[in-house]
């Protein structure tokens, strides 16, 4: 029993004034006459010295009052819910990459999870309903509720691991979504992180069943192609496991062995294994051989650019930023042959072609580059028509901070940069970096990719001046800086990016899409003539459309995800191989029902007795 | 208040062909001389005298003049006269209920009574009992007045008239008598709300001082009827103080009612058995009827 607006219990002081009221009418008035004479007659008084008299109308109007005033407080009671005869379950599964790995029976933890809950749906009474909801990097749900348990199988069985990293606060939102089940069923690989299960809600009744055991498992954090002919690669293989492992690794280059080497790796421990320098471009693929728990980790993708001395121009009116920019595009591939000029004394050559031009704080006089990457761009003249290739600049702010990078992923802490330009981009740049200023109620677009009819085009709009980019304070800015060159001199038809990204490919009409695992599905081209992919397996994935035929290579590694080791509950594994925990089962669901309805029914009733009483009373007095 | 009533010259005018009632003969005093209005065949002219400035010009003997050339007035002796007292009751019960204006109802018939009795030239005073001070009764009362000119005369007397202290009207009508003037008429004025020894008393002492008698039973209509407003009540006695917790209602006016008129039928039965005038006076809003009506109809006018 409880209050809703405890408030209102002020109006409980209407209680004390019928009281008083009551208490001066008690209180018997003298009546002063002429004569006690006339008096002596009338029958002696029932009056006594009671505290309270047992006056009907004065309990009736304390009821009344008191109801009223208990119905504005909003009084209710707690209650378990009764048990109803069709109930409803969620099913809320972990679809991580954690979830792929195979026991030694080939067994993945999703497939232990699915016959668990399969067992559920099995045990499930007739008209109870169930809906499936999985998370990775983000909630979804795969099946809404239903009592149809074939509808509920199909889905369940129509699961797939992906190659994410499954985050806490996707749990929390997959639970959220599960709420008003009577019983959750929650399966993962690994116990949840804090108090996540409550965000089913109070009174939820939450069943934790955590699948598979501790597994060794190996994986490639990184690969770096190194450069051509000059630089060796390097791969970083890390072992997940509490004792030494042989790890077979495999470098091949465009499908053609470049080394294979096997490594022992010291429990928990990392190595560097180099190769090369590589004599060609092309895709770099590391792979390890050594079977384990984990497939998703176990190969990685690098684009490895020519030999080619591709040209590169960079201008700049400020000679810091310039050779900043310069030094970092040669970091990036060291045989490109970087021309860095002041725009004001810069002359437009017809026949020079640049595989990439880099425009800071200046028009683009019309160079011919294959790919542009335009840097804090110069607003143009008001009234004026804006030169070729710019983009429109509709504001600056002195100070931008970088919030988030890719899609929606948030820096952990805010990362302050420099002046930027507010830029209103084309729908056909997409956005790879927000960020916003202290005075700004929204946030802006700091780093931006796509392709125009020139080629590709990169735009920064923050100012890299004062050796922002080489500040190892403000590392984020390099980095985002670096991954926006690579894309801009890799090929189109090739994109390598992380497993969750969102990337977009040129197509024509619509496009087939092969995916990792060999599922082919078709999507059809927006009207920016590009069709968007979210990368969910790790691995290559094929569009093809029209003929035209672009591939992506999805890289995962997550050191969290792809550590198998994580402990089991103090309980023993039960047959299937799922350890149930039970959380907040005691007390059920409780249901709030508020009284005030009651309430009020009863006030009015006391007050139609009152009334008759009343009027009861005054007939009697008129026939008196 | 309803004593002014009694002054009002429309309600006078009524009562200008109204004499006193009184049953037993007039005494005659021989050898006083009055000066009055000539009123019928009962008066004689006593002698003459010189006129005198402020004399009713009326009583001029204009044929004395034309003979002798002197104003000379004409004086009469009064055949029979008769002292009247008209005695009211000024106790504090008289002053409740107010709304009653059970005092007011009183005064009025007393003044008014007195001015009946001033048509048969008969002297006239006014007088109030209640309780002293000190203990003991105290009355009070006015000169005799004997023509109806110095009839207002009493009017500042009966506005000064203040309700207080208890009902003596045993020892009220003990100093009556003290007075000894000669037997005359007294009407006795009062809300009678005292003990039957009390009135008894009372009126028994005038009947032994051969006085004529008449009672005049004021109540109120509230107090008569027993209309309180309904609720429990600590009542309070106005001259005894004693206190009593009542619960009012429908019942208790009814008790009421009836105690009024076993009151005023004990009062009635006594009053018949000696021979005295009794009137019932219940309500102000009846002065007129009573004056009116009831007074030629008992008897205490004619």
């Amino acid at each position: 029993m409880g209050l809703l607006n405890p408030r209102n219990l002020v109006y409980l002081t209407s209680l004390a004034v019928l009281i008083a009221i009551y208490l001066r009418a008690r209180a018997k008035p003298t009546l002063e006459v002429s004569s006690l004479m006339l008096f002596d007659e009338i029958a002696a008084p029932v009056v006594s010295s009671r505290v309270l008299r047992t006056d009907l109308l004065f309990w009736l109007e304390m009821a009344a009052l008191g109801a009223l005033s208990m119905a504005l407080a909003g009084l209710y009671i707690r209650a378990a819910q009764p048990a109803a005869r069709h109930e409803h379950h969620a099913l809320v599964f972990d679809l991580g990459a954690g979830m792929g790995a195979r026991d030694s029976n080939g067994t993945t933890r999703l497939d232990e999870a699915r016959r668990a809950a399969l067992r559920r749906l099995g045990a499930a009474r007739p008209g109870d309903s169930f809906s499936v909801v999985s998370y990775a990097l983000e909630a979804t749900v795969s099946q809404s509720p239903s009592t149809h348990l074939d509808d509920v199988r199909r889905a369940v069985k129509a699961l797939n691991p992906t190659g994410l990293p499954a985050r806490p606060a996707a749990m929390r939102a997959a639970l959220m979504r599960a709420r008003g089940a009577t019983e959750i069923d929650v399966y993962a690989d690994r116990p949840p992180q804090g108090d996540a299960l409550n965000a089913a809600g109070p009174g939820a009744h939450v069943r934790f069943h955590q699948v598979g055991s501790p597994a060794e498992n190996l994986a490639v954090a990184a690969l770096e192609t190194g450069t051509d002919g000059v630089l060796p690669g390097r791969v970083i293989v890390r072992n997940f496991s509490d004792r030494p492992r042989l790890c077979e690794l495999a470098v091949d280059l465009d499908d053609e062995r470049v080394q294979r080497t096997t490594i022992v790796l010291e429990p928990r421990g990392q190595d560097v294994v180099l190769f090369g320098p590589l004599k060609h471009g092309g895709v770099v693929r590391a792979r390890i051989l050594t079977p384990d728990a984990l497939a998703a980790d176990n190969n990685r993708w690098a684009y490895a650019p020519g030999a080619k001395p591709d040209k590169v121009l960079v201008l700049s009116p400020d000679p810091d930023v310039r050779d900043d920019l310069a030094r970092i595009l040669l970091a990036v591939n060291e045989n490109l042959i970087v021309t860095a000029a002041d725009p004001a004394k810069f002359q437009v050559t017809r026949t020079q072609r640049y595989r990439l031009a880099v425009i800071h704080d200046s028009y683009d006089p019309g160079v011919d580059a294959a790919a542009r990457l335009i840097v804090f761009p110069q607003p143009w003249l008001e009234h004026s028509p804006p030169p070729l290739g710019q983009l429109p600049v509709v504001g600056t702010v002195t100070m931008a901070e970088m919030q988030e990078r890719g899609e929606g992923q948030q820096l952990s802490e805010p990362l302050q940069l420099s002046p930027a330009r507010i830029l209103a981009l084309p729908r056909w740049l997409e956005v790879v970096a927000r960020g916003t200023d202290a005075g700004s109620n929204g946030s802006f677009p700091l780093a931006a990719f796509g392709y125009d009819m020139r080629g590709a085009v990169g735009v920064i709009s923050f100012s890299p001046r004062d050796h922002l980019l080489l500040d190892p304070d403000k590392l984020e800015a390099l980095v985002l800086t670096v991954d926006l060159v690579k894309r801009l001199l890799a090929p189109q038809d090739l994109q390598l990016a992380s497993t969750g990204d969102s990337v977009s490919v040129p197509a024509t009409g619509t496009a087939k899409i092969i995916a990792p695992d060999g599922s082919l599905r078709s999507e059809a081209a927006d009207e920016m003539g590009r069709v968007r992919l979210r990368l969910a397996q790790a691995g290559r994935y094929e569009v093809d459309s029209a003929g035209t035929k672009a591939v992506i290579y999805a890289n995962y590694f997550d050191a969290a995800e792809s550590d198998l080791s994580a402990a089991l509950p103090a309980a023993s594994p039960q047959a299937a191989g799922a350890t149930e925990t039970a959380f907040a089962a005691a007390p059920g669901p409780i249901q709030l029902t508020p009284l005030s309805p009651w309430l009020i029914a009863l006030a009015l009733a006391a007050m139609l007795w009152e009334s008759a009483l009343l009027a009861r009373r005054a007939l009697r007095w008129r026939a008196g | 208040m309803l004593e002014a009533r009694a002054f009002e010259p429309d309600f006078l005018r009524r009562l200008d062909g109204l004499v006193l009632g009184i049953q037993r003969a007039r005494t005659a005093r021989s050898g006083r001389r009055m000066i009055g209005r000539v009123q019928g065949s009962g008066i004689e002219t006593e002698n003459f005298r010189e006129y005198t400035e402020g004399d009713d010009l009326r009583f001029l003997d204009w044929n004395a003049f034309a003979r002798l050339d002197d104003l000379m007035l004409r004086t009469f002796r009064a055949e029979r006269e008769i002292e009247v007292t008209v005695l009211v009751d000024a106790s504090a019960s008289m002053g409740l209920p107010r709304e009653d204006d059970k005092l007011g109802l009183a005064l009025g018939l007393a003044a008014s009574l007195a001015y009946v009795a001033m048509a048969s030239n008969d002297a006239v005073r006014l007088g109030i009992f209640t309780s002293a001070r000190h203990g003991g009764a105290q009355l009070e009362t006015t000169p005799f007045h004997r023509r109806r000119e110095v009839y207002p005369a009493f009017r500042p007397f009966v506005g000064a008239v203040r309700c207080t202290g208890d009902t003596r009207m045993a020892e009220a009508a003990g100093k009556l008598l003290l007075d000894r003037r000669p037997a005359g008429a007294v009407a006795l004025i009062s809300d009678f709300l005292v003990g039957a020894g009390e009135y008894e008393q009372a009126l028994s002492s005038l009947l032994s001082g051969r006085h004529e008698v008449k009672v005049i039973h004021v109540l109120g209509e509230r107090e008569a009827n027993g209309a309180y407003p309904p609720g429990n009540y600590r009542i309070r006695d106005s001259e005894s103080g004693e206190l009593c917790e009542v619960a009012l209602g429908a019942g208790a006016a009814q008790a009421c009612r009836q105690r009024a008129e076993r009151l005023s039928s004990e009062l009635a039965a006594f009053c018949a058995a000696h021979g005295i005038v009794y009137v019932r006076a219940f309500g102000a809003s009846l002065f007129d009827e009573i004056v009116m009506r009831e007074f030629p109809r008992l008897g205490v006018v004619r």
